[in-house]
C-alpha cells in the first residue's frame, strides 16, 4: 500500500475523483431507468452494466483490488466461482419440462 | 502475548494478518448476499403480478446512495490522514463517516415507517386500491352474552388466555362475568387462574373416571353480566370473519356468539390498480358506493389518452405499432394504474409537441377541496379479498425488499459501531501505535466499502428497474 507521503497525497486526489464519478454514475442510473428502451429487460441489463461499473470502481480503487497481494485474489477466485454458480442456477428455473423432455 | 503481524506484512502472505481476515470474511459476505440476490431473480421471474418498478420513493433512495458514496470517500480520507498523522482531520473524517451511517439509517427508517402505514387492498374482482386507514381497521362485534373458553388438556398452541387475547378488545367498561358456580367476578389474572385450576382438576377427574389416556379439553362458559361489544383488528381472530358472521374465535380459541355490528373498512385511496381486473370498466371500484362513475370517466379518458399516445409513439406508419402493447409493462401501467396524488391538475401529456396537449381533470366532490386530499371509500367486508400494509406479507417483492435492505441496514449499523470503536475507544493506540490503528481503520474501511458496494446493486434493483 501507499506508504510514502507523496503517494498518499496523490491517492487522496484519486479518491475524491472516484467519489464524484460514482455520484455522476448514480445520476445516470436514475436517468436511464426512466428511458423506455425497446424492452424492460434491456433496461435491467443497462442498469446492471452501470451498477457493475460503479461496483468495479469501488472494488478496484477504494478497496485497492487493482494492486493487492496474490492471496486475496486466490480467496476471491473461490467466491467468484461459487457466486457465479448461484446465478447460473436461475437458468434451470426457465426450463419447461414439456418442451425439453430429455432434460 | 502480542498478536503477530499487526503492522508489518507476514512474509508468506504478503499481508498483515487482519487483512487476510477481512478478505476471508468479505468472501463469505459475498456468498450471503449472492444467495439473496439469486433469490431476488427467482422471485422476480416467478412473480404472478406486475413487478413494482419505481414504486419506492426514488428521491430518498437516491439521497441514501449519495450518502453512502460520500461516506466511502470520507472513511478513506480518515485513513489517509491517519497515515499522514493529521490526527485532527483523521478524527473529523471518521466522525463524518459515522454521521453518514446515522443519516442513512434515519432515511431508511423513514422509508420503512411509510410502508408500515400504507395499505394495499385487493377487492374480490382483482382490483387493487392502495391508501391509508385513517381510523385503522377494527371490526366491531357486539351483543356477546357469553364467552366459551377452552382449557387445553395438555400443552397446546391454542389454550384459553382471555387476559391477553380477549379482554383487551372489549369496548367500554370492564365486563363482569357470572361463573358456572354462580359467582359474579371481574376476570383478572388471579380469577382466571382459579377457574383454570378448577377446570383442570375436573378434566383430570373425568380422564381417570372414563379411563382416558389423555386429559381432555375442558370448556368453560362465562356469562356476561351485560352484553359486550368487541372492537378488534381482524388479525386478532383465528379465522377471517365472514360477512354477517354470528360467531368469532379469538386467537386463544375462545369463541363468542353475537352480531357483526361493523366490518367496513374506511380507506383513503391514493391509487387504483386495475391491471389484474378482468373487466376494467366494471371494476368494483366504480360502484357508486365506492369511487363512482365520475372516477370511472376519468379512468377511461386517461386510458384512451395513454393508448393514443402509445400508438403515436410507436407508430409503424401502416396503422399498426412497432411494439406489442400487451407486452409493454410500462404501457399497461400507464393505462391501468392511476395515482390519485395530484390528479386534479394531472397533465398527462408531458411531450413538448404542441398539437397534442391534453389535460384530464380528476373529479372532485367539492371544488374547494385541496388537490392532495384523497377520496375516501368505505369498503364492505364481502368485497375485500386480501389486505395488508406494504410489508413482506403483501407480496414477494416486499418480502425480498425487506430482507435485503434489512440485512444491509444491519451491516451499516455494524460497520458504524466498528468505526465508532476505533474513534472513541482506541485513543491509547492512536498515541502509542498509530500505524497499527491505521491498519485497523483500513480493514474497517474495507468492510464499509463492501456495504457501499452492495447498495450500489440494491438501489437500481429495488427502486429503479
Amino acid at each position: 500500500m501507499a506508504d510514502n507521503h507523496e503517494a498518499i497525497y496523490s491517492s487522496i486526489k484519486k479518491i475524491k475523483l472516484i467519489g464524484w464519478l460514482l455520484a455522476v454514475f448514480t445520476i445516470i442510473t436514475v436517468g436511464l431507468s426512466y428511458v423506455e428502451l425497446p424492452s424492460h429487460s434491456l433496461n435491467i441489463v443497462v442498469g446492471m452494466v452501470v451498477a457493475t461499473f460503479k461496483a468495479s470502481l469501488v472494488a478496484l480503487i477504494f478497496m485497492h483490488l487493482n494492486h493487492e497481494a496474490k492471496l486475496v485474489y486466490k480467496i476471491l477466485a473461490f467466491t467468484g466461482a461459487f457466486a457465479l454458480a448461484l446465478f447460473v442456477l436461475f437458468y434451470f428455473s426457465n426450463t419447461d419440462p414439456l418442451v425439453y423432455k430429455n432434460f | 502475548m502480542d498478536i503477530p503481524y499487526t503492522v508489518t506484512a507476514r512474509p508468506d502472505t504478503g499481508l498483515y494478518n487482519a487483512k487476510v481476515g477481512i478478505w476471508l470474511f468479505l468472501a463469505s459476505e459475498v456468498m450471503l448476499f449472492g444467495g439473496l440476490f439469486s433469490s431476488y431473480i427467482f422471485l422476480r421471474v416467478g412473480a404472478d403480478y406486475p413487478w413494482p418498478v419505481h414504486e419506492l420513493g426514488v428521491t430518498l433512495g437516491f439521497v441514501n446512495t449519495l450518502v453512502l458514496i460520500f461516506s466511502s470517500v470520507t472513511v478513506l480520507l480518515a485513513w489517509a490522514n491517519l497515515k499522514l498523522r493529521n490526527i485532527g482531520k483523521y478524527k473529523l473524517y471518521l466522525f463524518i463517516t459515522i454521521l453518514c451511517a446515522g443519516t442513512f439509517m434515519v432515511i431508511k427508517s423513514i422509508e420503512y415507517n411509510a410502508k408500515f402505514h400504507h395499505y394495499s387492498v385487493t377487492l374480490t374482482d382483482g382490483t387493487i386500491l392502495t391508501g391509508h386507514l385513517p381510523q385503522g381497521y377494527n371490526i366491531e362485534f357486539g351483543e356477546v352474552k357469553e364467552l366459551n373458553l377452552t382449557i387445553a388438556g395438555k400443552t397446546a398452541a391454542i389454550d384459553a388466555d382471555p387476559i391477553n387475547h380477549v379482554l383487551p378488545w372489549v369496548k367500554g367498561d370492564v365486563p363482569k362475568f357470572k361463573t358456572e358456580t354462580g359467582d359474579l367476578i371481574v376476570l383478572d389474572k388471579a380469577a382466571f387462574n382459579e377457574l383454570k385450576n378448577a377446570a383442570q382438576i375436573k378434566a383430570k377427574e373425568k380422564a381417570q373416571k372414563d379411563g382416558l389416556k389423555e386429559v381432555p379439553n375442558w370448556t368453560l362458559k362465562l356469562v356476561a353480566e351485560k352484553p359486550i361489544v368487541f372492537s378488534l383488528p381482524p388479525s386478532q381472530l383465528l379465522s377471517k370473519p365472514q360477512a354477517g358472521a354470528k360467531l368469532i374465535s379469538f386467537r386463544d380459541g375462545t369463541t363468542a356468539e353475537g352480531v357483526m355490528l361493523n366490518d367496513k373498512m374506511t380507506l383513503e385511496v391514493d391509487a387504483i390498480d386495475l391491471r389484474a381486473t378482468p373487466d376494467k370498466e366494471k371494476s368494483l371500484a366504480w360502484s357508486e358506493n365506492y369511487l363512482g362513475s365520475a372516477w370511472k370517466k376519468f379512468f377511461i379518458e386517461k386510458r384512451d389518452h395513454s393508448i393514443s399516445q402509445f400508438n403515436e409513439k410507436y407508430s409503424d406508419g401502416k396503422g399498426g405499432t412497432t411494439r406489442d402493447p400487451a407486452k409493454s409493462a410500462t404501457h399497461q401501467k400507464h393505462m391501468f394504474y392511476i395515482k390519485l396524488d395530484d390528479v386534479n391538475h394531472a397533465k398527462l401529456d408531458s411531450d413538448s409537441n404542441a398539437g397534442h396537449k391534453a389535460e384530464v381533470k380528476g373529479p372532485s366532490k367539492d371544488e374547494s377541496q385541496e388537490s392532495h386530499q384523497h377520496p375516501t371509500v368505505i369498503l364492505e367486508r364481502k368485497d375485500i379479498q386480501f389486505f395488508s400494509n406494504f410489508t413482506p406479507k403483501l407480496n414477494s417483492y416486499y418480502a425480498i425488499y425487506f430482507t435485503l435492505t434489512g440485512l444491509h441496514g444491519l451491516h451499516v449499523i455494524a460497520g458504524a459501531l466498528v468505526l465508532a470503536y476505533f474513534l472513541f475507544c482506541n485513543g491509547k493506540m492512536l498515541k502509542t501505535d498509530p500505524e497499527r490503528l491505521a491498519n485497523r481503520v483500513e480493514v474497517g474501511g474495507l468492510f464499509w466499502h463492501f456495504v457501499d458496494l452492495v447498495w450500489i446493486f440494491l438501489f437500481p434493483l429495488l427502486y429503479l428497474l
